[in-house]
């Protein structure tokens, strides 16, 4: 069994929070899509990083080329066709990059005085699955904000395909044995959930006019 | 007590292939005539129906069934939600052959193509619930979790109009991001067992019940939290919960009935499976689940007071009769646990009724404002009668089903010295009563308002009312006659208790078990069909 450089995920993982970072505030739906386009890709190289401690992870490597650098992409690209401007935040640029900061530094702190609370697989490289997990956590928060600070429901959709990196990037830390089969299952459902999201958002700007989810006021408690 | 012995087989495998197998002869081929789609629908649910009582009956006998190399794993606790889960299911199916012609417009070809696929659908979210009951591997357990999120996320959006479109996009993003902190937890205890176990049996849900004792306070504590706010967010947990109002009113009324008859138990087994996994060590986490399982029953019952449409404000009282669930769950002990699944089978029964009721009435008059409906019980004797019957087994009035559930768990909760437990538990059931019968007495007695589509009201088609009734027959039976579900509900909470077994004990009584004490001798004197049964006892 090869060794992992570390350096090489450590780079690997940080490019990741820009990526994030970009896809959150890029205000031209299309350029978000890149930006995930360009962390998926990040993901992939990570996954083959790790892949000399776990064979099995070649596989979701591959499926992660697959669904997330190709047809997650392609879902979101032609959900914008027509509309690629986002509906503007309820948070702007200034906010956001502070919060990145903050969640970046607040969660380094976290993973490294708490590693043994995440951490139990044996043999495994702990300093580097300590920021690797930071990262995660991050990029997961940072999903998250976007989910409930953009307005615009494709956008929304770009916060939820992040938050489910960082938690699948936190996997490869946590886990890196786990099985093939856990692992394309976790995958796949992803693309199959973005594509029916997407689905339904573009029934709903034919009836609403509009993908701007303070329109959807139906429905009220 | 026999301990469980595994035996491999393709019951499970098949309960699960078959509803998905349906699914592709449904998408393949039921465009070729009008009523192949609801003919392989009904076949593959029906079949479903006949393997899941298939494991259930092998299962309460003792015997765990494993396929595909323990990877799915049925013990009685799966025996019981499959069976649950499939004719729950199965009864949806029938009700829908009628109800969906009439919403989609029989005549019309993208009607048929509509009702393709929801037939598709259905018959997926069936298969992938009984997947999630039955997956031993954790991992795969949130996948098959999830899975059933993605199944059922056009049938909540089926009508494809604003408010279909709105509460699909609030279930598909709520859900997804929910379910994924179950993942994390799931994750976290697979690592924690991983290390002990080694390698692959750290992925199974058995094999990790052994070391789970071993995990430090601080995984538990952590994994909790996250299975809690995953899976919890799925089973409607307060105050998790807001996606479900939206889903359960406008999704079609055969899938309301599904999503709140069945998938909330789904998800609250998920969770119990797996944070039960520590309650012999850390009993905080009961704790937890407990004062969660109040809250819920609280504010759900208190949102469904305010209430006006019909639909919503069943859904409303699903959220707080899963609190109910979780109580029992929360409160930990074998009483409890029993006393849970018994109202988690209770509500299934109860909120399918409601649901499929509110359709009928919805079939007839094509409104769902309780404002606007008025004196149906004349026009509409079958559904009156079956949504009173439901109303009040949900209300936990005797002689129905709930009284007997909502007693155990109250029982119980006195039983653990959870007096203030108790004292909500009953509060809230009062409110309940209040909630749904305010709710039945405006729509079926009283007069309609001249403007108001009941006035042409006419009581629902045969297939529709023949469902009502047999699910109203249930819920009667069920509350005259408890002992029946005696054994599996037994067997059920014994699954769980090869878990917390360090904390409770069985004894072996006599028939009406006058000796025992507390919880015991209500499971006794309540269940206890004569001759010599194995009752538990929880032991402070």
């Amino acid at each position: 069994m090869s060794t992992i450089s570390p350096s090489l995920i450590h780079t690997l993982s940080l490019m990741m929070i820009f990526t994030s970072f970009a896809a959150v505030e890029a205000r031209n739906l299309r350029h978000a899509t890149l930006a995930y386009m360009a962390q998926a890709l990040l993901i992939c190289c990570l996954l083959g990083a790790y892949a000399s401690q776990n064979v099995a992870l070649y596989y979701w490597a591959a499926t992660a080329l697959v669904t997330k650098a190709v047809l997650v992409p392609w879902f979101l690209w032609r959900s914008t066709e027509g509309s690629e401007e986002e509906t503007k935040p309820v948070i702007g640029f200034g906010i956001s990059a502070v919060l990145v900061i903050v969640l970046l530094a607040t969660m380094y702190r976290f993973t490294h005085a708490h590693a043994g609370l995440f951490i139990n697989i044996r043999g495994q490289t702990v300093a580097l699955a300590e920021t690797n997990l930071a990262v995660a956590f991050t990029v997961f928060a940072l999903g998250l904000y976007g989910i409930l600070t953009r307005r615009d429901a494709v956008k929304t959709v770009v916060g939820l395909c992040l938050l489910e990196n960082g938690v699948h990037l936190s996997l490869v830390s946590l886990a890196p044995n786990l099985k093939e089969t856990a692992l394309a299952g976790i995958a796949t459902e992803v693309v199959v959930t973005v594509y029916l999201l997407l689905y339904i958002i573009g029934g709903i700007r034919e009836k609403v006019g509009t993908t701007d989810t303070f329109r959807l006021t139906e429905l009220h408690w | 007590m026999r301990m469980p012995t595994e035996t491999t087989s393709v019951l499970p495998a098949l309960a699960v292939i078959v509803p998905t197998a349906a699914a592709v002869v449904v998408f393949a081929v039921g465009r070729t005539g009008r009523y192949v789609k609801e003919a392989a629908a009904l076949v593959g649910l029906a079949a479903t129906v006949a393997l899941s009582l298939g494991v259930a009956w092998q299962t309460v006998r003792g015997d765990v069934l494993v396929s595909f190399g323990r990877q799915l794993y049925a013990d009685a606790l799966s025996g019981l939600l499959v069976s649950v889960v499939s004719v729950v299911g199965l009864l949806a199916g029938v009700y829908s052959a009628k109800y969906m012609r009439h919403e989609v417009g029989a005549s019309d070809p993208a009607g048929e193509r509509r009702l393709n696929s929801y037939y598709g659908w259905t018959l997926l979210f069936v298969a992938t619930m009984l997947w999630a009951c039955l997956s031993n591997n954790i991992i795969m357990l949130y996948v098959a979790v999830e899975a059933s999120t993605i199944a059922s996320g056009l049938l909540v959006a089926f009508y494809w109009d604003r408010r279909a479109l709105e509460a699909g996009y609030k279930y598909l993003m709520l859900l997804t991001v929910g379910i994924t902190f179950s993942l994390f937890g799931c994750v976290l205890i697979y690592t924690a067992g991983a290390n002990i176990l080694g390698g692959p049996r750290g992925l199974l849900i058995s094999d990790l019940r052994s070391v789970a004792g071993q995990f430090s306070a601080a995984t538990v504590a952590l994994a909790s939290a996250f299975l809690i706010v995953g899976f919890g967010t799925k089973a409607g947990i307060a105050p998790f919960h807001p996606w479900l109002p939206d889903a359960h009113a406008e999704a079609p009324t055969p899938i309301s009935a599904l999503l709140s008859g069945v998938m909330l138990k789904v998800a609250a087994y998920a969770l119990v499976r797996t944070i039960s996994l520590f309650y012999p060590q850390f009993s905080p986490v009961a704790l937890f689940a407990l004062g969660l399982g109040m809250f819920t029953m609280i504010l759900g019952d208190l949102m469904a007071l305010a209430q006006d449409d019909l639909k919503r404000m069943l859904a409303y009282s699903s959220v707080s009769q899963m609190g109910y669930v979780l109580m029992g769950f929360g409160i930990g002990t074998q009483l409890g646990l029993y006393g849970g699944l018994f109202h988690l089978v209770n509500h299934a029964v109860g909120k399918a009724l409601l649901f499929l009721a509110a359709g009928a009435i919805a079939y007839s008059t094509g409104a769902r404002a309780i404002s606007s409906l008025g004196g149906l019980a004349r026009r509409m004797p079958v559904t009156s009668f079956c949504f009173f019957v439901g109303a009040l087994a949900l209300s936990g009035v005797p002689p129905f089903s709930g009284f007997q559930s909502k007693l155990t768990l109250l029982v119980a909760g006195a039983d653990a010295g959870l007096w203030w437990a108790v004292v909500i538990g009953i509060a809230m059931s009062l409110i309940t009563l209040v909630v749904l019968v305010k709710a039945a007495r405006l729509v079926f007695w009283g007069e309609p308002r001249p403007d108001s589509p009941a006035v042409r009201a006419k009581e629902a088609p045969f297939s529709l009312c023949a469902v009502m009734v047999v699910l109203a027959v249930a819920s009667l039976g069920i509350g005259l006659w408890p002992q029946a579900l005696y054994r599996p509900l037994s067997a059920a909470t014994a699954s769980l208790q090869t878990v917390t077994g360090a904390r409770k004990t069985f004894v072996a009584v006599e028939g009406r078990a006058s000796g025992c004490t507390n919880g015991s001798w209500l499971v006794g004197s309540l269940y206890g069909s004569g001759g010599k049964q194995t009752v538990p006892v929880a032991r402070r």
